[in-house]
């Protein structure tokens, strides 16, 4: 089947506000991205590419970082008009899991985190990554959780501080979104406080 | 279902500029997020924000439920619920409980909502500060430096002058100990019901381009003082003449047969609801 441009966009952007609006609760985009993988676009991962046609158009800039991201670049523009920008301008930052291991902290540390006085001109970071669970590796406070969530997400990465360090400022800070390979998403808005669960020996 | 239109009436570019607004809305309690605010069927100022959110998030699958000051069948409530159901052929229902989506006028229904509902909000004036700065770009300086005296000296100056705070509806609250907030002129009765609200509630104001959102268990506190607190209206006392609920919010009307002052559920649904599970008194 193909992908509907109106009816399964909607359906995928009712999961991201459920996610997003009550984050630690994971949405499961797995049937919209099967039908972006059957129209083959193979180099962008699936759930990503499905996440950049429901919210990009030429009224947004990304940055993608990745091994693949000349091609990847190229089809995000061509199949959304948005357009392509250093890190540190993008509204959205899409970090694939073949991205050297840092980049996501570094893309953490530049982003752009808004301003007092429009702290929603802020960037949102989607990242891929291996798999993300409710496993209680993270415990999730804040608006949207009624007292606690736990989440785990699969990477190399240590990304808790960084993102601790660049949300510091509320209302100033930045998004993120977690896609596993069975198009799971976790959603962190910057209102989410993280404390990472540590096994005591 | 009307489909010389297409669904939900919006382009999808107009769709995904509200989408993002949204998601920004939600990660940002009480910040009122800017949005392009499109050319709507309906006169901006009347409920256009609230529609733009609806169109922006309803699907093939929802069920719609339009309320305008808790009543069902009022004109602003039929016209919109007619305008989103002949361009998406959504569903639409009176029942609180059945509905998904709720887009209302200044109130918030008897029963509690749910985790599977979205509440929408018309909102004609989103900034609570308007009242005493009329410049935009001086209240969001405003509320980048969390500068918020002038809100609590207009409900000090209100007590000054009439012994007791007197915002009748659109009492502001303090979200998630950050931005205060216009809840939207919602009587102070539904005020504690956006505290730790089950529901997604998101605030759209067409006319004045801005979007807000509060997610669902988050921290409202009405603006109050120590030594005047914030009080709800109270119809202590008091019960529907039709249904005879107490504890919801009524409406005082006067039987002009009698001249009796008489009161009657403001949420109609509620009230039928009641009159079907009871019987008519």
């Amino acid at each position: 089947m193909k992908l509907d441009i109106v009816h399964d966009l909607q359906s995928v952007y009712r999961k991201i506000v459920d996610a997003s609006a009550r984050p630690g609760q994971l949405a499961d985009l797995t049937k919209d991205a099967c039908f972006v993988k059957e129209e083959g676009n193979h180099d962008c991962p699936a759930s990503i590419l499905l996440l950049a046609l429901t919210l990009f158009d030429q009224e947004i800039t990304f940055k993608v970082i990745s091994e693949k991201e000349e091609n990847i670049t190229k089809t995000i523009n061509q199949l959304t008009y948005a357009k392509p920008v250093e890190t540190e301008d993008a509204d959205y930052i899409l970090i694939l899991q073949d991205a050297e291991v840092g980049a996501l902290n570094n893309a953490i540390e530049i982003a752009k985190p808004g301003t007092l006085k429009n702290p929603h001109s802020s960037a949102t970071i989607i990242v891929e990554v291996s798999e993300v669970s409710d496993e209680p590796s993270l415990r999730l406070k804040g608006p949207g959780i009624q007292a606690i969530e736990f989440a785990h997400v699969e990477t190399n990465e240590k990304w808790v501080e960084s993102r601790q360090m660049k949300n510091i400022e509320y209302p100033l800070g930045i998004e993120m979104m977690f896609v596993d390979h069975q198009a799971q998403l976790l959603s962190l808005p910057r209102t989410t406080q993280i404390t990472e669960n540590r096994v005591i020996v | 279902m009307n489909t010389a239109y297409n669904f939900a009436f919006f382009d999808e570019g107009s769709k995904r500029e509200i989408r993002r607004a949204t998601l920004k809305a939600i990660a940002i309690p009480g910040y009122q997020v800017p949005f392009a605010s499109r050319e709507m069927p309906i006169g901006r100022g009347w409920g256009t924000g609230g529609l733009q959110l609806t169109l922006s998030l309803i699907g093939k699958n929802d069920v719609l439920k339009v309320i305008d000051q808790g009543s069902d069948e009022s004109v602003n409530a039929v016209n919109i619920k007619k305008l989103v159901s002949d361009t998406t052929g959504v569903e639409t229902t009176e029942e609180t409980h059945d509905a998904t989506l709720i887009q209302s006028r200044h109130r918030i229904p008897e029963v509690p909502l749910t985790k599977d509902q979205i509440l929408i909000l018309q909102v004609p004036i989103p900034e609570p500060l308007r009242y005493y700065e009329p410049s935009e770009s001086e209240t969001k300086k405003l509320h980048a430096e969390k500068e918020y005296s002038g809100a609590w000296l207009m409900l000090f100056e209100q007590i000054m002058k009439y012994g007791s705070m007197t915002t009748g509806a659109d009492h502001p609250v303090l979200v998630h100990e950050r931005y205060v907030m216009a809840p939207s002129p919602i009587p102070r009765f539904d005020n504690p019901k956006m505290d730790e609200s089950e529901a997604l509630i998101l605030l759209g104001a067409g006319r004045e381009k801005k979007v807000y959102a509060v997610p669902p268990y988050t921290k409202v506190v009405s603006l109050d003082f120590e030594d005047f607190p914030f009080e709800p209206e109270s119809f202590e006392d008091k019960e529907c003449r039709l249904c005879g609920s107490t504890g919801v919010f009524l409406d005082e009307l006067v039987d002009e047969a009698t001249d009796e002052t008489v009161y009657q559920c403001n949420d109609t649904s509620y009230c039928l609801e009641k009159l079907n599970a009871v019987g008519v008194k």
